[in-house]
């Protein structure tokens, strides 16, 4: 039994809809569809809602719908009748099978993408790594060099200049390396010791910044009282790229000051300069990876430091965070001692 | 007596005939991986991309509670796999009961399964259109909330759940499977239960199965449809007691 809405849309008389079965009027995929999915519900549950059917109207055109569908059932359970209430859905079905197409290329899209991103940085990773052999030929030749006695001494500085290229060239690859493996496993690795002290390590690394920047005061206010479990390694590591982002972009007749102190179970380290404050707009992108600024001289690095100083801040459970004012630029490190 | 479900549906739609038999057999009623209750985690893409995927975990179970000379009850596709399943471990079963099988859906040169590659096509593509069940990503936070008992009731198809991406997949192996090699290699005693008209599996391609399995029974049923276990149940109980 049929109303005049359902004839109208397929084109058929109501006489011709008697006596015949509802999957007459579907196409093929609809037939199965009602065997297979509609039918069995319909028999469990008494009812199924919000399914989508094709008909095939008299002219043969499709016609999407959309349904719900219910048993009228006595009271013992047998079947009386089933009623179909049937929307017919013709854009709405076009909207859902355009959004569908949408998401299958934007899923194939991505999938490509991905693809094309890791075998970029395992590439980025093959070149880095191989780039140190030929990198560590020349620093054991310059020091080869540096321990003739037949150099002069302007001779003997051309060696020490290129002592510094090569840390220079390695601190480099070893920011890539460091970004390509971070991007590849999802994070910086750690090795952490609660049992080894810190100050030590910090110190080091300060005074061969020292070392390779003549001319520029660095002072500390370093006091760790207590064991911080840590990779030291790399927050060494951490507080480099900050001091070396200090010592790049802060003024060069001004001191980068450097402190750390364990309070509240929180280890706290904190880097700061003068000179010109980080215009609003950089402040967004500081930690992005090649993020770069203006630099005014010519010692540029790949932009890496401070977004891998960020992200074995992360690792160890801690954040950077940085404020920017004409009378200083202050860059705060913060994390949980103990894990 | 093992019973295993077809494509579109769960373990459920055993409810009215199953438990005639609890008297006389052991029941067994499973979901294959991607249906009901089964564990999505195990579904792996290679492994399920024919039907002998769906075989090795029948006859897992079966070695598993230790089965020998069981009778195995499969409805549509699932009649393929428990075929499947009982060459690859003989003695396992000793009985098999067809419920509208087809070794083949497409049409072949002297071979009509009913379908032409295109149809298939088409039904793949429109199984995208509907949601078919609950994906297990929303099923649970649905599902598990004892705060709001009325939330389970208003979810609907608790029965026949499917989880879509899988579904869409065991469409594709069963609409484009070709088994009718195997048929031939039953040495079981076998019915066949047809439906009279069964657009899926009809009653040629049923007596076509028939012909294949030497010594095979064929009993062609009242019922229409294809899932006379949900529509005709009575049918369904009374032949297979002819039988076993």
């Amino acid at each position: 039994m049929v109303n005049k809405t359902l004839c109208t849309w397929t084109g058929y008389s109501p006489a011709y809809f008697a006596g015949k079965r509802l999957h007459e009027f579907l196409n093929m995929a609809g037939r199965i569809y009602y065997e297979t999915h509609i039918a069995p519900l319909l028999r469990m549950q008494g009812f199924f809602n919000e399914f989508a059917l094709d008909f095939v109207t008299e002219s043969g055109e499709r016609l999407p719908v959309l349904a719900n569908a219910a048993e009228q059932r006595v009271a013992e359970g047998a079947v009386l009748s089933t009623r179909f209430v049937v929307i017919r859905a013709i854009d709405r079905r076009r909207y859902e099978r355009e959004l569908l197409d949408a998401r299958s290329t934007a899923t194939e899209s991505l999938k490509s993408e991905l693809e094309t991103a890791e075998l970029r940085e395992q590439f980025i990773a093959v070149l880095g790594h191989d780039l140190r052999n030929p990198l560590a030929a020349i620093s054991a030749g310059a020091s080869i060099l540096q321990r003739s006695d037949s150099l002069r001494d302007n001779e003997l500085r051309v060696v020490d200049m290129i002592k510094t290229a090569v840390t220079r060239m390695s601190d480099l690859i070893d920011n890539v390396l460091d970004f390509a493996r971070g991007r590849l496993g999802g994070g910086i690795a750690l090795n952490r010791d609660a049992n080894l002290p810190l100050e030590p390590v910090l110190e080091q690394v300060i005074d061969e910044l020292r070392t390779s920047s003549p001319g520029r005061i660095i002072q500390t206010d370093i006091i760790i009282r207590e064991r911080v479990n840590c990779d030291r390694m790399r927050i060494g590591q951490l507080v480099s790229n900050l001091i070396g982002n200090a010592l790049t972009h802060g003024a060069s007749d001004k001191p980068v000051r450097v402190g750390a102190t364990t309070k509240g179970g929180m280890f706290e380290l904190w880097v700061a300069n003068e000179g010109d404050p980080i215009p609003e707009a950089a402040m967004e992108k500081l930690f992005e990876p090649f993020f770069r600024g203006d630099i005014r001289d010519s010692r540029q690095g790949l932009g890496l430091g401070l977004h891998i100083a960020s992200q074995i801040a992360q690792a160890h459970g801690g954040k950077i965070a940085v404020t920017s004012t004409p009378a200083a630029t202050r860059f705060v490190f913060t994390m949980p001692m103990h894990v | 007596m093992v019973f295993a479900h077809g494509f579109g549906c769960d373990q459920n739609m055993w409810r009215f005939v199953a438990p005639e038999f609890e008297k006389d057999f052991k029941t067994v009623l499973f979901d294959h991986v991607g249906a009901g209750g089964s564990d999505l985690s195990a579904y792996d893409r290679r492994k399920y991309s024919t039907l002998s995927g769906y075989a090795e975990d029948l006859i897992e179970i079966g070695r598993e509670l230790g089965l020998n000379d069981a009778v195995f009850v499969g409805h549509s596709v699932s009649a393929m796999i428990g075929v499947l399943a009982s060459l690859r471990a003989p003695g396992m079963f000793g009985q098999l009961i067809l419920v509208g099988p087809s070794p083949r859906y497409i049409d072949d040169t002297d071979y009509a399964g009913g379908f032409s590659e295109q149809q298939i096509g088409e039904l793949l593509e429109f199984l995208e259109e509907n949601h078919m069940g609950w994906s297990a990503a929303m099923a649970p936070s649905i599902m598990g909330n004892p705060d709001r008992p009325e939330l389970g009731e208003e979810l609907t198809n608790s029965f026949c759940r499917t989880d879509p991406e899988i579904a869409k997949a065991f469409a594709r192996v069963t609409f484009t499977s070709d088994n009718r090699n195997d048929l031939p290699k039953v040495s079981v005693p076998t019915l066949i239960l047809q439906c009279k008209e069964d657009i899926i599996a009809s009653t040629e391609v049923g007596e076509f199965v028939h012909r294949q399995i030497r010594g095979s029974k064929i009993v062609i049923l009242d019922a229409t449809g294809h899932c006379p276990n949900l529509s005709a149940p009575e049918e369904v109980v009374s032949a297979i007691e002819g039988f076993v």
